[in-house]
């Protein structure tokens, strides 16, 4: 075993990347998964951290009748910026009692996109509540899918009483250039917060 | 062990993961995040060493996160950053966390990160 704990990097096969976090949250079936799906640059990944069985609970399954289970499990997805870049994108499990999850999920991020369900308006307080008390930027992308695509940015800020500095857009979490504008919407927010701090 | 401890049911799919890290559920480290990157040391592990170690180190030959590392492997996340641990600490494989995980990335690198996710 010698000498195997002074091993460096250089040693090693390849540069070792650097690395950015982006959360992903919103309501229970709000297109999570979807989003993370449309940008990874790998099939979508997929880990657990074991739950007890307190923390096993049911989702409120209304108005989201395609989707039977619960997500107890982290969703994430990669994307290869270049050799010494990766951007990993990380679906939030979708019940306030993983919120330990929540914590390790924020710390660190460069941000988070909130996906909206118009028919669901309400279930992003949470995210949005969340992500406001831990001063971590975001912007509010509503997920204009199955024709629910009526409603205008403007109309959504005002009624999840967002701040006019936090970006609302309307996505198809699908379409990988609508997700990818998403993406580039979050890093302006995070790249005017910074100009504004120097 | 606490109470919440002993709410872990009997179920056989659970506990197997478990019982690979002798039934250790936190890490001897806390420098795992998620987005660690974990590089393997090429012939570090001795040989008859477990198969999920095996595995582990085989999948690290490139940089790899620790939650790709739980994804590959097929572990959950807690059993799987027992087992980076160990093998860190064996020096089996090194663990490298980006400083952006501690502070935000200067203007000139989030210019970059933009362009690069328009040209995507």
């Amino acid at each position: 075993m010698d000498g195997t704990w002074t091993v460096t990097e250089s040693t090693l096969a390849g540069p070792v990347p650097d690395t950015l976090k982006i959360v992903v949250a919103g309501g229970f079936g709000a297109g999570k998964t979807t989003l993370v799906a449309s940008l990874s640059e790998t099939e979508a990944l997929h880990t657990e951290e074991r739950m007890t069985s307190i923390s096993v609970g049911v989702d409120d399954l209304e108005g989201v009748e395609d989707k039977t289970t619960t997500t107890v499990a982290l969703d994430f997805g990669r994307i290869t910026l270049d050799p010494t870049t990766v951007v990993y994108l990380f679906g939030t499990p979708g019940q306030r009692r993983f919120s330990y999850m929540w914590e390790e999920l924020v710390q660190g991020a460069l941000g988070a996109v909130v996906l909206a369900d118009t028919r669901r308006l309400a279930d992003s307080f949470d995210s949005i509540d969340f992500f406001e008390s831990r001063a971590v930027p975001f912007v509010v992308a509503v997920n204009c899918f199955d024709g629910h695509s009526t409603h205008r940015p403007e109309d959504v800020r005002t009624a999840l009483d967002v701040s006019q500095h936090v970006p609302v857009l309307l996505c198809d979490a699908r379409r990988r250039d609508s997700a990818k504008e998403v993406l580039a919407q979050l890093v302006s927010l995070v790249l005017r917060l910074a100009q504004a701090d120097t | 062990m606490s109470a919440h401890d002993e709410e872990w049911p009997p179920d056989a799919d659970l506990m197997r993961p478990y019982s690979l890290t002798g039934g250790r559920t936190r890490p001897s480290r806390t420098d795992l995040a998620l987005t660690a990157q974990v590089v393997s040391v090429p012939g570090s592990l001795p040989s008859g060493a477990d198969p999920e170690l095996e595995l582990i180190v085989s999948l690290c030959v490139h940089p790899l996160s620790v939650a790709e590392v739980a994804s590959r492997a097929g572990l959950p996340l807690g059993v799987t950053r027992v087992l980076l641990a160990d093998l860190a600490d064996r020096g089996c494989v090194v663990v490298h966390t980006s400083s952006w995980e501690y502070r935000r990335p200067d203007t000139a690198t989030l210019r970059s990160v933009l362009e690069r996710i328009r040209e995507l």
